[in-house]
């Protein structure tokens, strides 16, 4: 089992990476959005794998729900384009 | 066995260097406030699994289990045999808060931004200062 | 501006190299050890410990006992620092007016519909999440952000309007957090209280019975471990945490003509 896990965890912990790059590089920011919350669902995975569930049910409401949707709202009251 | 685990530990902690790295970059580098934003919470969110990370340790002979109790213990032996086999519960006590904290504030951040908006018309940083700077 | 913006990405490449380099080294001491700290093994190994009540908080969860029991008063202010970030949007906006009959409409009927059956369940799910925060992996912050993440559904999919017109007007969602906040700050001083009451001896934050102090919250109901005051610490701040996370999305949401006025007339903004 524990070659399994941590498996997982790096191929998280990889695509975390990927995905906060294109976030980073994006340059409509809905986009940019969308790959941080990518980036948010590979940590939650990587937490439950790094045995740390009360981190998992307080990180995946905040992250991938409320800090996308803030940012949504943010996008939609100022500019959705990076000039 | 023990290598390959190392190993692939240490590409996780690497990985999550590599995006504090790219998060820097972005609140640096990056004019638009909103993009510094979202950078920002990538950046908290790497510091955070970095701490969450030192937290874990390794069992012999078994995965590592949660820091909560199945049952009601029966003696003082299963409390023992519970700490042997059980990651570390201070890193994530730590983080659990910081994580809802930091919502709180990011959306002071965003209030912040939309009156900056309101104001400059614009959400590029260099705007404040009366003009694009290239 | 070109070579300024070479050198910080140099330096930041820089900076990731080293760091490597040191986690490498094993400069933070070996990682994923085998031996656990001897804090660590004492919080685990005295989370639950009916044989040594006096360093035990009686509770099955260990990250939720050293949240608000062992580090209470850490948390206490964390949840201060909260209420804080959370009163200064609303100070950022002061004067808004909650107005009704803008023309929301919400998201199309088909969206609504599955709203609608997904709501009991998040409600559920965040409401038991929150009430065994000692008993199972969860807790006050856990069960709130889950009911924030309705709340916020809430107002996307059915309109500002619509959550005006339900009861989500911001007074009554302020009152909601600050009465969290006494909850969290009355239950941190009962025993206190009922200490000077009876002439016995007790502290701040306490939970089970302590060195020089008999008094204790219950530590059991019915047939499971209630934990003491963490069981009330975790109402309280789901109430707190759902409300005030739900507050700062609404004002943040307000249409144009609310904020209009508010922020045309402002003494600050010329």
């Amino acid at each position: 089992m524990e070659p399994v896990a941590i498996l997982l965890a790096t191929a998280a912990a990889l695509l975390s990476v990927i995905a906060t790059y294109l976030a980073i590089e994006a340059k409509d920011l809905l986009v940019a959005t969308v790959f941080s919350a990518v980036q948010s669902t590979a940590y939650a995975l990587m937490y439950y794998i790094l045995m740390a569930p009360d981190i998992v049910l307080v990180y995946v409401p905040v992250s991938v729900g409320l800090l996308p949707a803030v940012t949504i709202l943010l996008i939609k009251k100022t500019e959705r384009y990076e000039r | 066995m023990s290598d390959y685990f190392s190993l692939m530990f240490t590409v996780v902690l690497l990985s999550l260097v590599v995006n504090i790295g790219i998060a820097l970059y972005g609140i640096f580098i990056k004019p638009s406030l909103v993009k510094k934003f979202i950078a920002l919470t990538i950046f908290s969110d790497s510091i955070n699994s970095f701490a969450i990370a030192l937290g874990f340790r390794r069992v012999t002979g078994s995965y590592p289990g949660v820091a909560v109790l199945s049952d009601v213990p029966r003696g003082v032996e299963e409390l023992r045999h519970f700490s042997t086999a059980s990651v570390d519960p201070l890193p994530q006590a730590l983080v659990l808060t910081a994580i809802v904290i930091g919502l709180a504030v990011y959306m002071f951040l965003t209030g912040l931004i939309m009156l900056y908006y309101r104001h400059y018309g614009t959400t590029r940083v260099d705007a404040a200062r009366g003009g694009s700077r290239e | 501006m070109k070579a300024r913006e070479l050198l910080i990405a140099i330096s930041i490449a820089l900076m990731v190299l080293l760091l490597a380099y040191v986690i490498e080294l094993g400069g933070l001491g070996p990682l994923a050890p085998y031996a656990l700290r001897d804090i660590a093994r004492a919080y685990l190994e005295y989370v639950y410990n009916p044989w040594n009540v006096t360093a035990s908080s009686m509770a099955l969860e260990a990250v939720t006992a050293i949240v608000w029991d062992y580090r209470g008063l850490d948390t206490y202010f964390e949840t201060s620092v909260l209420f804080v970030a959370i009163v200064g949007v609303a100070t950022l906006y002061r004067g808004y007016r909650e107005l009704r009959g803008l023309g929301g409409v919400g998201l199309s009927e088909i969206v609504k519909t599955s709203t609608r059956v997904l709501i009991p369940l998040i409600l559920v799910a965040g409401a038991s999440i929150a009430i065994h925060g000692h008993l199972t992996p969860g807790g006050g912050f856990q069960g709130g952000s889950f009911m924030a993440v309705l709340m916020v559904l809430l107002v996307v999919v059915f309109s500002l309007d619509y959550a005006f017109e339900k009861g989500l007007t911001s007074s009554r969602l302020l009152a909601i957090r600050s009465a969290g906040l006494v909850g969290i700050l009355l239950t941190s001083v009962a025993l206190l209280i009922a200490g000077v009451v009876a002439g016995a001896g007790a502290y701040v934050f306490q939970n089970m019975a302590r060195e020089g102090s008999d008094l204790s919250m219950p530590s059991w109901f019915l047939d499971r471990p209630l934990g003491g005051t963490l069981f009330l610490f975790n109402v309280f701040e789901s109430l707190a945490v759902v409300s005030g996370l739900t507050l700062t999305f609404i004002v943040l949401a307000l249409r144009k003509e609310e904020v209009d006025q508010a922020l045309a007339t402002g003494e600050w903004c010329e």
